[in-house]
This record gives structure tokens, C-alpha cells and sequence, in this order.
């Protein structure tokens, strides 16, 4: 089971090519340059250093959100362009899913944190599974504060949490005095989503057959845009 | 020579389409979803909303544009794609799944300038058009007046110092109460007044240079809404006609000075509001006593298709002149 997995749903632009358990090729980029410069070439790249073509894949996996909205839809775009190309199924994965997996077989509260801009952060809360994380709150938008009300609820008495995510580093200072020793934060290499973890979760994905229609998928943006917003509240 | 099949992807604004074109002249297949009713609501383009619809559609309107054309994707010698001007968010939806497909296919990638593609719709209906010639190129976006060597080389004679035309059109529409897209709404109630009953300025007209400016004919005219108003004796349908004649005539004669100074035989006009009527029938007659050739594209390629991107892109791919895979978008016009 051969798999092309893009993120590019927060500031890392992210491409892996992993073949059942293995990883055979990642890069992981942070820095300056927008997704839409580094992406493909990033791609090529990968590809060619591993001799493999776009027919060569069985899948193609791509984070949906949520993220940044330009983000999202510049991975799923060029996805959904290769697995046309090719005539190839495409895998989808959460991109909070995809970071709560940098933690693996722990006992802590895992809380994946995006940061959503005003205020907010996109998250999740999960639990270490067999196979990977799993979901006890998905997909949540809110403020630091409602957050922690949602963590508290969650933490089981003696419980450590582990926060990650950009949204972590956005609001450390807040959630270090909330939580104080409760609280572990994941290193620089766990602490954002993993194209490489993305593939591995995609490869699961695929084995059970789970697969997303091309011409309809969508981002999970979570939040409407500002003015459909707007236009819902009869301001417009 | 083997016969070259491109498919355009165009989504700069609130127009999902793709197209192929054979040999960038025959338009084998044009798909255009808009989304001009989404928009409609909110008065205007709203970008993220265009670019949500733009990612929910891309997939089905390339299929389509296939399946149209009786082509398979592995049929098809390049992908060209609009890379700017427009909406960013838009823009990147686009070329992030031409990119995909261009890769996946190892087919080379062509960037198309939005409006070089809008100027090549006259090219791509017309083969009697004689260069060098003048060219108008009017929309939501842009005002300018250009001198065209060739297909390839432009020279800027002039442009709008504030509101684009099709800008002004929609600003007066949305105030007159007409609604959106103000071109057509316009249009149209400007059939049912008369122009030269109310008088608004003809603003740069007088000059000798190819500028242009349309905000102060918008005050002009919402001024002169309220006085008619307060007088109680509003004639909506003659304000409108007079509105659109006010800025068309400026558009008509300064292309035609342009075209007597440089002594060029064809005028082109390109754009959204090179589909208004009294644009086209006005251009024709003022050229016809000098002499001049007026060429524009039919209804449905003066709008945003994808149809002008792959022909256009024909010329770079007979040049080889490729686009990276670090190809990126750009909101504003870098040159032309
Ligand atoms: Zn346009």
C-alpha cells in the first residue's frame, strides 16, 4: 500500500510517501515561503528521490481541516488534481487527528490544538488507542478558556495532559498556569502536524476501504466565512 | 504538425471553468460554472465564499470539460491555468489543482495572464484581426488602454486613476437600487430612459492622453440621484442612461484617438463590459467613418472563461515557455 500524504492545513507545509508501516520519504517545511511555491516542488522531489511516479500510488492522502482555509484547500486542490490525473482513490484525515498522532500509547489526555486567529483555537481531545488516537472531542472551535473547561472536564484524577499544536504555543503562558504540573508539552519534532503520521493513519484508512469521493470532498472549515456569518445574523 | 490539445483552468473570480482548445484556435469544450446567484446575496464577490465554491467544483468542471471535448485526460498535451490577476484564494484553488493534474500527467504547466487571456478571446473568434491595433480592456478590475505589437507584446497607453469601468457600473447599479452584476442591470435599464436628458460630465475627455477616471462620474451621478430626488422628480431609467453613455463615450473616443495617433487598422475590446450593447454598437459606428476595424468576443467569451486561458496558452507552449511547479499567484497584475 503505497500513499502520497500532503498537509497543508497550518503554517508546515508537509509531504510523505509511506508504504504500509514505512515511511520512505517526508519533508517537513516551516519556514517562510507559502504552500503554493513549496508544495509541488516538494512533491517532485519526494517522488522522484524514491523512483516512483503519480501511477505508481495506490492513494493519496490529504489533510481536511481544520487549518487555515487557503491552506486547506491548496493541499486538496492539488490532491484532488494528481488522483484524477491518475485515476486514484483519495484518503482523508483530520488534521487534528493527524497531530494527535505524534503521541503514541500514552495515558495522558492528549489535547490537539490549532490556532484559529481571533481568539480561538480549533481542537480535539483524544485517548491513545491500538490503532492510533482516538477521539473523545472532535472538531471543536472555541476560545483558550472554553478549552480548558472542556480539559477539565476530560482529565481523570491523577491524569496527565499533553497539549499540542500551534494553538499550545500561541497560549502556553495561559495553559501553564492552568494546568501547572499537570500539563506536558510535546518537543519541536511532535508538536505540529506530520505529513508522515498522516500517511500512516492514511494506510489504516485505506485498508478498511475508506475512501473519499474526489469531486466532493471538501475542507472541514468548522467556521462559516465571515460573511456567511454575517448574512446569518442579518447584517448584510 | 501533430495537432495540440490544452486544457485552461480559470478560477480569478467567482467563474469555475475549464476548457480545451485545440491548436488555440477550436474550442472543443468551454465549462463555466458561476456562482453570480451565491454572490447576489451579499451585494458583491464575497473571496472566500468564491474560493469555498471554487474547491467543491473544480473536480466536476475539468471532468466535464473532458467529457465535453471526448478527450481523455492523458489526450491532453498541457494545462495552463490563471495565475493573476484575481482573487488570491480564488487564484490558488486553480493552480493548485492544475498543478496536481499537470504532475500527475507529466504534462508542462503554462501560466496565463487573466486579461492577456481576455484580449486573445477576440483572437480565438476572429482571424481577420491586423496588428499592430489598439486594445480596450474594460471589466470589474481594470480600465486599460493598451497598444498590441503582437500577440506577445504590450504596450500600456493608459489606464483608469480610480474605479475600474465594470467597478463603476456595479457601485452606480448597487446605489440607483438596479442590483448586481451592475453591467447588465444597467444595460438594461438604460433601454428603457434616454441618454442627453440629464447631462453628466464626460470626465478626462477633454485631455489628450489616454487616462481615465470614473469615480467622479459615480459622485456625478449620485449626486445628481439626490437633486432629482429632493426635487421629487426622479427619472431613474434617463439617470441610468445617461450614466452609461457618460462613460462609454469617454472608453470609445479616447480608443480611437489611440487608434488614429499609432495609425493602427483594429480595435479590440476585452473584458466583462465589452459585452455592453451600447459599448459595441457605439465603437462600431464613430469607427466605421474612420476607417477602423472594431473586433470584440462574442457574449459568452467576454465573460470569464477558460477558453481564452488555453488558447492563449497555446503561443507559450509553442515557445516552451513553461511554468515552474513553484509557480505562484498573484493578486494584482505584475505586468503586462
Ligand atoms: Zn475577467
Amino acid at each position: 500500500m503505497l500513499i502520497l500524504a500532503v498537509d497543508s492545513s497550518t503554517p508546515v507545509a508537509g509531504v510523505a510517501l509511506v508504504e504500509d508501516h514505512r515511511v520512505l520519504n517526508e519533508s517537513f517545511i516551516n519556514y517562510k515561503k507559502t504552500h503554493s511555491e513549496t508544495l509541488l516542488p516538494t512533491i517532485d522531489r519526494i517522488m522522484r528521490e524514491c523512483d516512483c511516479k503519480a501511477a505508481d500510488l495506490d492513494a493519496l492522502a490529504v489533510t481536511v481541516g481544520p487549518g487555515s482555509f487557503t491552506g486547506l484547500r491548496i493541499g486538496m486542490a492539488t490532491v484532488k488534481g494528481m488522483a484524477m490525473a491518475v485515476n486514484k482513490p483519495v484518503v482523508a484525515l483530520s488534521t487534528l487527528d493527524t497531530l494527535a498522532a505524534n503521541v503514541w500509547a500514552s495515558e495522558a489526555l492528549i489535547g490537539a490544538l490549532l490556532d484559529a486567529r481571533k481568539n480561538e483555537l480549533y481542537y480535539g481531545f483524544y485517548r491513545s488507542g491500538d490503532q492510533g488516537p482516538e477521539a473523545l472531542l472532535k472538531d471543536m472551535i472555541g476560545s483558550p478558556q472554553d478549552m480548558v473547561s472542556q480539559a477539565r472536564q476530560l482529565l481523570e484524577t491523577g491524569q496527565r495532559l499533553i497539549l499540542l499544536g500551534d494553538g499550545y504555543y500561541r497560549y502556553s503562558a495561559y495553559f501553564e498556569e492552568e494546568f501547572k504540573e499537570e500539563l506536558k508539552a510535546m518537543p519541536g519534532h511532535l508538536s505540529l502536524p506530520r505529513a508522515a503520521a498522516a500517511g500512516i493513519l492514511a494506510v489504516n484508512k485505506a485498508r478498511m476501504g475508506v475512501f473519499e469521493d474526489p469531486y466532493r470532498l471538501r475542507p472541514v472549515y468548522i467556521r462559516l466565512s465571515e460573511a456567511e456569518y454575517r448574512l446569518g445574523k442579518g447584517e448584510m | 504538425m501533430k495537432d495540440i490539445y490544452i486544457l485552461g483552468i480559470e478560477t480569478s473570480c467567482d467563474e469555475t471553468a475549464a476548457s480545451v482548445v485545440k491548436n488555440g484556435r477550436q474550442i472543443l469544450s468551454n465549462v463555466i460554472n458561476s456562482q453570480v446567484k451565491i454572490h447576489a446575496q451579499f451585494g458583491g464577490v464575497v473571496p472566500e465564499v468564491a474560493s469555498r465554491k471554487h474547491i467543491e467544483n473544480i473536480a466536476l468542471v475539468v471532468d466535464q470539460a473532458f467529457s465535453d471535448a471526448g478527450l481523455e485526460y492523458a489526450d491532453i498535451d498541457a494545462i495552463a491555468v490563471t495565475n493573476e490577476p484575481g482573487l488570491i484564494g480564488a487564484l490558488l484553488v486553480g493552480l493548485s489543482f492544475a498543478k496536481g493534474l499537470a504532475w500527475a500527467l507529466e504534462r508542462p504547466l503554462l501560466a496565463v495572464n487573466h486579461l492577456h487571456g481576455h484580449i486573445y478571446a477576440n483572437i480565438l473568434e476572429h482571424e481577420d484581426i491586423e496588428f499592430p491595433a489598439v486594445c480596450l480592456v474594460v471589466s470589474g478590475g481594470h480600465t486599460n488602454l493598451l497598444l498590441m505589437e503582437d500577440i506577445n507584446n504590450y504596450q500600456v497607453l493608459g489606464a483608469s486613476r480610480d474605479d475600474a469601468a465594470g467597478e463603476a457600473f456595479d457601485k452606480v447599479a448597487r446605489f440607483l437600487g438596479l442590483g448586481y452584476p451592475g453591467g447588465p442591470a444597467i444595460q438594461k435599464a438604460a433601454q428603457k430612459g434616454q441618454a442627453g436628458k440629464i447631462k453628466l460630465p464626460r470626465v478626462f475627455l477633454d485631455r489628450h492622453d489616454y487616462e481615465f477616471s470614473f469615480s467622479g462620474l459615480k459622485t456625478a451621478t449620485m449626486n445628481m440621484k439626490k437633486k432629482m430626488e429632493q426635487a421629487g422628480e426622479l427619472q431613474l431609467w434617463d439617470l441610468a442612461a445617461e450614466f452609461q453613455q457618460a462613460l462609454i463615450e469617454v472608453l470609445v473616443e479616447k480608443s480611437l484617438q489611440a487608434a488614429r495617433q499609432y495609425e493602427v487598422k483594429s480595435v479590440l475590446m476585452a473584458g466583462g463590459v465589452a459585452a455592453n450593447q451600447q459599448l459595441r454598437s457605439l465603437m462600431e459606428e464613430r469607427a466605421q467613418s474612420q476607417n477602423i476595424k472594431v473586433f470584440y468576443p462574442s457574449l459568452g467569451l467576454c465573460t470569464d472563461n477558460a477558453a481564452m486561458i488555453a488558447g492563449r496558452a497555446y503561443h507559450d507552449y509553442i515557445r516552451k515557455s513553461y511554468a515552474p511547479w513553484s509557480l505562484n499567484a498573484y493578486p494584482s497584475l505584475s505586468s503586462w
